[in-house]
């Protein structure tokens, strides 16, 4: 391996030293602010890596390969893995009774894991780096093992995405016994467009895998029951981090094999769409569980996404980078309320928690209405511009039954954003359920900040990211 | 070894024949471990369900990851499984049921379906050890080249999936912090 190659690897190399380090640290001595020091200084030296790393795309071992594209996604996925590391400082601290420290170490190797997707060029690398984010999650999400909803959403947990898991390896074993190869862009060659029947179950149980994963329309029941038993950091976890690693996969993937210029996978691929946007926006009008309500909302927005993903073409990954950010600062920005709200014994995920939060702290109500209205997709917020520009590219594609399914049904999604935003600024009739939480930790409220600033940032100025992500993507073939 | 294409035609069916035998082995084992009642005989179960997919790589003329299959997974980790079930002593009360669980006829499907694979193994090594159903045979060294070679981020990668699924474990079967006094004073 030459120097300039591991130059390129220094992310991975970072991240999982970093988290061997808090695990031979802790036979020693078990501290948790230091560790979360650690965890969340090695993220900071991953990006600095990244972003010093080489500039040209490059190969490293028929696995991996570091571009622009996996520059940008891996920023993306260790920044938000900053963010949850830092909140998850102040969540663990108030619950007394569970042993803190080895989260960080999961969540270290689960962000090795997505860095790794996002640089797969390889089936054998998709594999692994997936496997590595999920077995991560597994135990994430069943962190609070006395909690037994946890311990329930691990183990939905663990099932279902095993059995994903043994479909998408099916059907890499399909295509590698057409083509020999499982190198993504040596095997799009050999298929070269034409797909028998082989190939083409062996494709549709990849997308199948990737679609459990990403819990797009028919795929999507586990989401909610695993968001509301996850404890609120692993919730944020799952919900941006690994969606994010694993659409980026999935662009890329799209990007070797050209599935979306095939015809059968257009059309499923379109219905599973719409399909998606509408389950996600009408399940979630009646709940009254935030954690349940973004779980279903992170359903839509991947719907949304599929729309932008079949536009293809630059435009079309611009899309998809612009708003995978946005998603995630949102998404991030309103789980970061609800960790600072959550108390010692529950997470603050019901409805009655919101009532009259403007009284009790108006800063924070503030930064949640701003967070969800950006999920809705309103103007001056980073979810506008995103939204945006999922339609210049569903309209530069002349998708329009796409298109026509995107506005209807995020007209839909305005209703249960604002019953929690009129929630939020209602007169509270009895005392709060969750008495105030106590003075907020000054990282959770630095963190906050800096996501308020990016979502105005990117819903006003958005002119410099794009430029960033056009060319990121552009040479992300 | 190179076989390419040598074969006479009627032993190369005879040969994936064998294959299909322990594939259907594989699977019927396996599914009789998802409905056995008892954790015992799902782990006897366990046991055929790997050695047929041993058997399975042994046909396709990867001896080496046949080896690996039946000293790994049927040896090591399926005896750490049994000590495990011995450890989690659940008293006297079971013993009677106990005893029922490992009568001889509730040994009987493992023993038919494990005969099977010793049959198919004794005339697999009968009928001449290069007769393999695949056109080209992997030897061990030729596995460590790849392995270490272009794929060894890979080997590396599979190393953290471990270290992901040990902490995991870890943290999972330890429990609670027993105090309630602020984390920070509290060294262990």
């Amino acid at each position: 391996m030459t120097l300039e190659q591991i130059r390129a690897l220094l992310p991975l190399i970072i991240l999982v030293g970093a988290a061997v380090a808090i695990m031979l640290g802790l036979a020693v001595r078990r501290n948790h602010a230091f560790t979360v020091a650690v965890a969340v200084g090695s993220l900071a030296a991953a990006i600095l890596s990244l972003a010093l790393g080489p500039t040209v795309a490059t190969p490293i071992t028929p696995l991996l390969r570091l571009d622009g594209f996996s520059v940008f996604f891996s920023g993306l996925i260790l920044a938000a893995s900053l963010f949850v590391a830092v909140l998850s400082h102040g969540y663990w601290n108030r619950r007394r009774t569970v042993i803190s420290e080895e989260f960080y170490i999961l969540l270290l190797l689960a962000a090795a894991g997505s860095v790794t997707l996002t640089m797969a060029v390889h089936f054998a690398s998709f594999f692994l780096g997936l496997e590595i984010l999920s077995g991560s999650l597994y135990a994430m999400i069943a962190y609070e093992r006395d909690r037994q909803a946890a311990v329930e959403a691990g183990i939905k947990y663990l099932v279902l995405a095993g059995g994903s898991s043994a479909v998408l390896l099916f059907g890499m074993a399909l295509v590698y016994a057409r083509t020999g190869t499982l190198d993504m862009a040596a095997a799009a060659a050999k298929l070269a467009g034409a797909l028998d029947v082989l190939t083409l179950a062996g494709v549709a149980m990849i997308l199948v895998g990737i679609g459990f994963k990403l819990a797009l329309a028919p795929f999507h029941l586990w989401a909610a029951d695993v968001y509301e038993g996850a404890p609120a950091p692993t919730a944020a976890y799952a919900a941006t981090v690994s969606k994010g690693a694993i659409f980026a996969l999935l662009v890329r993937l799209a990007a070797a094999m050209d599935i979306q210029s095939n015809p059968p996978f257009q059309a499923t691929l379109a219905a599973a769409a719409v399909i998606t946007m509408f389950a996600g926006n009408l399940l979630a009008l009646r709940q009254s569980n935030l954690k349940r309500l973004l779980a279903y909302s992170s359903i839509a927005h991947m719907g949304y996404l599929l729309v932008a993903f079949l536009a293809a073409g630059t435009l079309g990954r611009t899309a998809v980078g612009f708003y995978l950010a946005a998603y995630i600062i949102t998404t991030l920005g309103v789980f970061a309320v609800m960790i600072v709200l959550s108390g010692t014994e529950r997470d603050a995920d019901r409805l009655e928690d919101y009532i009259g939060l403007s009284r009790a702290h108006p800063l924070l109500a503030a930064v949640f209405a701003g967070m969800l209205l950006s999920l809705a997709g309103l103007p001056l917020t980073a979810g506008f511009v995103g939204k945006f520009y999922l339609l210049a590219a569903g309209v530069g594609a002349h998708l329009w039954v796409l298109v026509a399914a995107l506005v209807i049904s995020s007209t839909i999604s305005l209703f249960y954003y604002l019953r929690f935003i009129a929630a939020a600024y209602a007169q509270p009739a009895a005392p709060p359920a969750l008495p105030a939480a106590v003075a907020m930790p000054r990282l959770a409220r630095l963190a906050i900040a800096v996501l308020v600033i990016l979502l105005l940032w990117l819903g006003v100025y958005p002119a410099a990211v794009i430029r960033a992500i056009q060319e990121a993507v552009a040479i992300g073939r | 070894m190179r076989l390419t294409g040598k074969m006479p035609v009627p032993q190369k069916e005879k040969m994936n024949a064998t294959f299909y035998i322990s594939a259907a082995v594989a699977v019927l084992s396996t599914i009789l471990v998802i409905v056995s009642r008892r954790a015992v005989h799902a782990l006897l179960y366990f046991i055929v369900s790997l050695l047929a997919v041993a058997a399975m790589f042994y046909v396709m003329g990867a001896p080496f990851v046949a080896m690996l299959q039946v000293i790994i997974y049927a040896g090591a980790i399926m005896v750490l499984f049994l000590f495990v079930m011995m450890m989690i002593n659940l008293g006297v009360d079971v013993r009677g049921p106990e005893q029922a669980w490992l009568r001889p006829s509730r040994l009987a499907g493992p023993a038919v379906l494990a005969g099977v694979l010793v049959a198919e193994l004794v005339y697999v090594l009968a009928a001449g050890w290069k007769h393999s159903a695949a056109p080209v045979e992997v030897p061990p060294e030729q596995v460590g080249l790849a392995a270490f070679g272009p794929y060894v981020l890979g080997v590396e990668l599979a190393s953290l999936l471990l270290l992901a699924g040990l902490v995991g474990t870890y943290h999972l079967a330890r429990g609670r912090r027993e105090d309630k006094s602020p984390k920070e004073e509290q060294p262990r």
